[in-house]
């Protein structure tokens, strides 16, 4: 045979079928040969052995959660993809959580030399301590929740050239919100302020909108339960914005009673007319 | 130290091939497609705080050795 027939060549493995090319091999060889002219060290050993646990660990997660997608990888074990830390296959599975599960590598991950045994994800609140923050591109209700924690004329500016309300025209708001805007459980009228409230204080308890850029980022672990709970979450995230509309509308309709109603909760942790 | 010289006392030493070694050589002969099992895994990761604890005595052991005070011998080595 050729070298260059001997290049094409591939050839069924022992396991069940996957095919391994000539070019796998070579690479396994020389990965091979490296980890010999070092395997008597045990330092080395145990970096060795901790990097094939990490990646196995990711194999098992890539199989667990897309086994379709598995079946019909041909993507080699042993090249190195584009984050060059990884092989092929395992840089198919971020590209998969990346594009079925939710989007993370443009953020803090274009770096092909990145280190992923653990990621980020990037915050989709808005950062109200240092980002520039053009009230006219948000939807009208979050405004509405910077009132509480902006404080400045700007702010009422806003709803003064929108809706000819100004501060005068409300009650003075609490320095912090009544102990009841925090509740769990809320009457049907109060909890789209509470939702409200809660996603601009950040305190929704869902990472994707808790999360700011300025803070010490959170990162998160390779594994089912984690991948799965952030999917579900960033779904979630996406229902918060989009639940805003209703309260938009209603703001529209009739701003002076429901910024009342708002701010009256904020107060004392009820609608006055209830 | 019973008149033995650090040499000596290291020589008499139990000793192993660490673990991780070991279990490096055989996951790097391994096909990677052949994925682990939880076992295999729970395994691995015992062997890598073994292997891991086992080294931080070595280090220990250098560390103090290195802070021995040096002792003259009883005798005159040969050539001097």
């Amino acid at each position: 045979m050729s070298t260059d027939a001997t290049m094409r060549s591939s050839r069924l493995s022992g396991n069940g079928g996957t095919i391994v090319s000539f070019s796998d091999r070579l690479l396994k060889s020389l990965e091979y040969l490296g980890f010999k002219a070092r395997c008597h060290n045990a330092a080395a050993a145990c970096d060795t052995v901790a990097r094939l646990l990490a990646e196995q660990q990711k194999y098992v997660l890539y199989k667990e959660l897309f086994p379709k997608e598995w079946k019909g990888s041909k993507a080699s074990f042993y090249r190195a993809g584009s984050y060059k830390r990884y092989s092929e296959r395992v840089n198919e599975l971020f590209e998969l959580v990346n594009e079925k599960c939710f989007p993370f590598l443009e953020y803090w991950h274009d770096d092909p030399e990145t280190d992923f045994e653990r990621f980020a994800i990037p915050p989709l609140n808005f950062d109200l301590c240092c980002e520039e923050i053009d009230f006219d591109n948000l939807r009208v209700s979050y405004v509405a929740g910077l009132l509480f924690y902006f404080r400045d004329e700007e702010v009422w500016d806003f709803f003064s050239q929108k809706y000819d309300l100004s501060a005068q025209d409300f009650p003075k708001l609490s320095r912090s919100p009544h102990p009841n805007v925090w509740l769990e459980k809320q009457q049907a009228r109060t909890k789209p302020y509470r939702d409200l409230i809660r996603l601009v204080d950040h305190s929704t308890g869902n990472p994707w909108l808790d999360l700011t850029h300025c803070e010490y980022q959170e990162l998160f672990e390779w594994n089912k339960e984690t991948i799965e709970m952030l999917t579900t979450a960033h779904q979630d995230a996406g229902k918060a914005f989009a639940n805003l509309e209703k309260l938009d509308e209603r703001i529209d309709e009739n701003p002076r009673r429901v910024l009342s109603e708002l701010i009256s909760f904020w107060n004392i942790g009820r609608l006055l007319s209830s | 130290m019973n008149g033995k010289s650090p040499l000596e006392i290291l020589i008499d030493e139990k000793e192993q091939i660490n673990p991780a070694i070991i279990l490096a050589d055989e996951l790097m002969r391994r096909a990677a497609a052949e994925l682990l099992s939880v076992e295999d895994v729970a395994k691995a990761e015992r062997v890598l705080e073994i292997g891991a604890r086992e080294i931080e005595v070595i280090d220990v052991h250098r560390k103090a050795f290195l802070k021995s005070q040096p002792t003259p011998l009883s005798y005159v080595p040969y050539g001097f």
